[in-house]
């Protein structure tokens, strides 16, 4: 399942994902298909689907508890769904004999509250996973590590721990911790959320780039100008159920159900 | 510590010293009448001719204590680990077994292991360990286990969820994951419980005289019955000899710790 090791470039990586989506037309590369999940006697999520095409970028959006983070976490099993099936490049995520430390290996993470790990300079934090996970030698994963965190612009704080870091360059770090693991799907929990608002924009300025570069990418946020520029579709939770999903020119100035209009504009009231 | 503690402290633990420490006792009151002669000098050379025998005891006192923290950090730390992480019946034994040692005195400890389980003597070659050695170190050494497991499942506690499931989210499994990431942390945050533990490891080999074996404090007793006369000496260099451990080992873990400190501090 793992093409990672061959190639220590993820640029060029990256570049080749870009180029496959140009070619594939089925809307399949993530297949969520009828999802269910329950906490105790709270359904969570109610039936909900929806596709990616590789290189797409799929904004959740929704008010709080609606199910955005357990839908993300259903992908890489962090959590588990009782109904429904998930499909990733053509494998079923979901089947109950998935190897889960495979799976996420393939599919990177990065949280709200970073969750670095605080004993460890930015670089180990960014190397411990292809050292550890993909078997890679010490040099080579030192210099993966040092790859992405020049992509996240973070070249000079290779030494630096983590509480020696600014908000916005522990979520650059968190970043590059889940690319180095070279993934075909990057799921981001409000990544900006936790930030001081003059931090927010150069943790977007990162992610601008992945889209840039053709990343696959599953986010939840509640930057709408993001959202606007970069997303594919926008995807609507609510109680645990998709109102309405369609491209953001669509869903944020013609929504077709009210309950998405009334979201929005609460949304926006906010800003 | 002063010396009246200490011998309070003994005379209620030992049947078998009673009498040295009434004797003692009554040296010092005996001394009270005429103002206590700390600085005797005939004393002082007492206790420096049987110096030997007491620096003998401190030996003895130093090999139990290294050996049983040892042997409870070897126990101590997985247990803690089950507790902390593991569940069902493993995690409900590892409880039960550390609730019991945690709550039986320690003589009855060492008792049981010398007197009822018979543990037998070693031959490591340069040295042979008896049988009351023995018992000294897997009685004290698993009750001081029973005490690190809690240092432990409570540092491996402290370690934020978050890491572990951001060390998961990256496929690391959950071993790898407490290993890379809980364990380091959970180490540096157990430095000041690991001091307390051994300074009261140390404190408690004198308990071993209740299967026959004579520390330092154990000695010291032999020395007050034959010079009634020179119990404060001996008491005031057994206690440098203890305050030399303890301050030297504290400071060494304080050491350790710094050198060890997460730059910036532990926030992630
Ligand atoms: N581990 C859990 N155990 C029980 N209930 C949970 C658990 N995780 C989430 N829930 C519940 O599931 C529902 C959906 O939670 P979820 O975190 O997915 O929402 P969310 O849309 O991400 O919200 P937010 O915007 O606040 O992050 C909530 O009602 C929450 O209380
Ligand atoms: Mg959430």
């Amino acid at each position: 399942m793992s093409d990672a090791d061959s190639n220590p470039d993820a640029d060029a990586n990256a570049d080749a994902d870009a180029n496959d989506a140009a070619e594939s037309g089925d809307r399949d590369y993530l297949r969520v298909a009828d999802i269910s999940k329950w906490y105790g006697d709270e359904q969570v999520l109610d039936d909900v689907s929806f596709e990616m095409d590789r290189g797409d970028v799929t904004v959740l959006i929704g008010p709080s508890g609606s199910g955005k983070s357990t839908m993300l976490r259903c992908v890489n099993r962090l959590a588990e769904a009782q109904e429904g099936e998930i499909f990733l490049d053509g494998e079923e995520v979901t089947a109950p004999d998935v190897d889960v430390d495979e799976l996420r290996r393939e599919v990177g993470m990065v949280f709200q509250d970073f969750n670095l790990f605080a004993h460890l300079t930015a670089l180990d934090n960014v190397a411990l996973g292809p050292r550890r996970v993909l078997d890679l030698s010490e040099a080579e994963a030192d210099e993966r590590a040092h790859a992405q965190l020049e992509r996240v612009g973070l070249a000079d704080q290779t030494d630096s721990y983590p509480a020696e870091l600014s908000g916005g360059q522990k979520q650059r770090v968190g970043i590059a911790r889940a690319l180095a693991m070279e993934p075909k799907l990057m799921l981001f929990d409000e990544p900006t959320s936790a930030l001081d608002p003059e931090l927010i924009g150069e943790v977007l300025e990162v992610m601008h780039d992945l889209v840039a570069d053709g990343m696959t990418m599953l986010v939840v946020t509640h930057e709408m100008s993001f959202a606007r520029a970069v997303a594919d579709e926008i995807v609507f939770l609510d109680e645990g159920r998709v109102v309405e999903r369609g491209p953001p020119e669509q869903l944020f100035d013609n929504p077709e159900k009210e309950r998405t209009a009334r979201f929005l504009d609460r949304i926006a009231s906010h800003d | 510590m002063s010396a009246t503690s200490t011998l309070a402290l003994v005379a209620a633990d030992s049947p078998a010293s009673v009498g040295a420490v009434a004797t003692a006792l009554t040296a010092l009151v005996d001394g009270g009448a005429a103002p206590l002669q700390i600085g005797e000098l005939e004393d002082w050379a007492f206790v420096f001719r049987n110096a030997d025998y007491l620096i003998g005891g401190a030996l003895m006192t130093v090999g139990l204590t290294v050996a049983s923290i040892l042997l409870g950090f070897l126990v101590g730390f997985p247990a803690g680990a089950v507790e902390t992480y593991g569940e069902g019946l493993p995690k409900r034994l590892v409880e039960s077994v550390g609730v019991v040692l945690r709550g039986t005195p320690i003589v009855v400890i060492l008792v049981f292991m010398y007197f009822v389980l018979g543990v037998p003597s070693i031959d490591l070659g340069v040295v042979t360990l008896s049988g009351a050695v023995m018992s000294g170190i897997l009685g004290l050494g698993l009750r001081s286990a029973a005490y690190q497991s809690q240092i432990f499942r409570a540092t491996l506690g402290s370690v934020d969820d978050g890491q572990l499931e951001a060390a998961r989210a990256v496929g690391m499994s959950q071993l790898e994951a407490i290993r890379h990431v809980a364990v380091p942390q959970a180490l540096r945050r157990s430095v000041p419980g690991f001091q307390n533990e051994f300074t009261i490891v140390l404190k408690d080999t004198s308990i071993v005289f209740a299967i026959g074996l004579a520390e330092l404090l154990t000695r010291s007793y032999d020395l007050f019955v034959e010079r009634t006369t020179a119990v404060l000496e001996v008491i005031i260099f057994i206690s440098a000899i203890y305050f030399v451990l303890t301050f030297t080992t504290n400071r060494a873990l304080d050491y350790l710790g710094e050198y060890y400190a997460i730059p910036g501090g532990e926030s992630a």
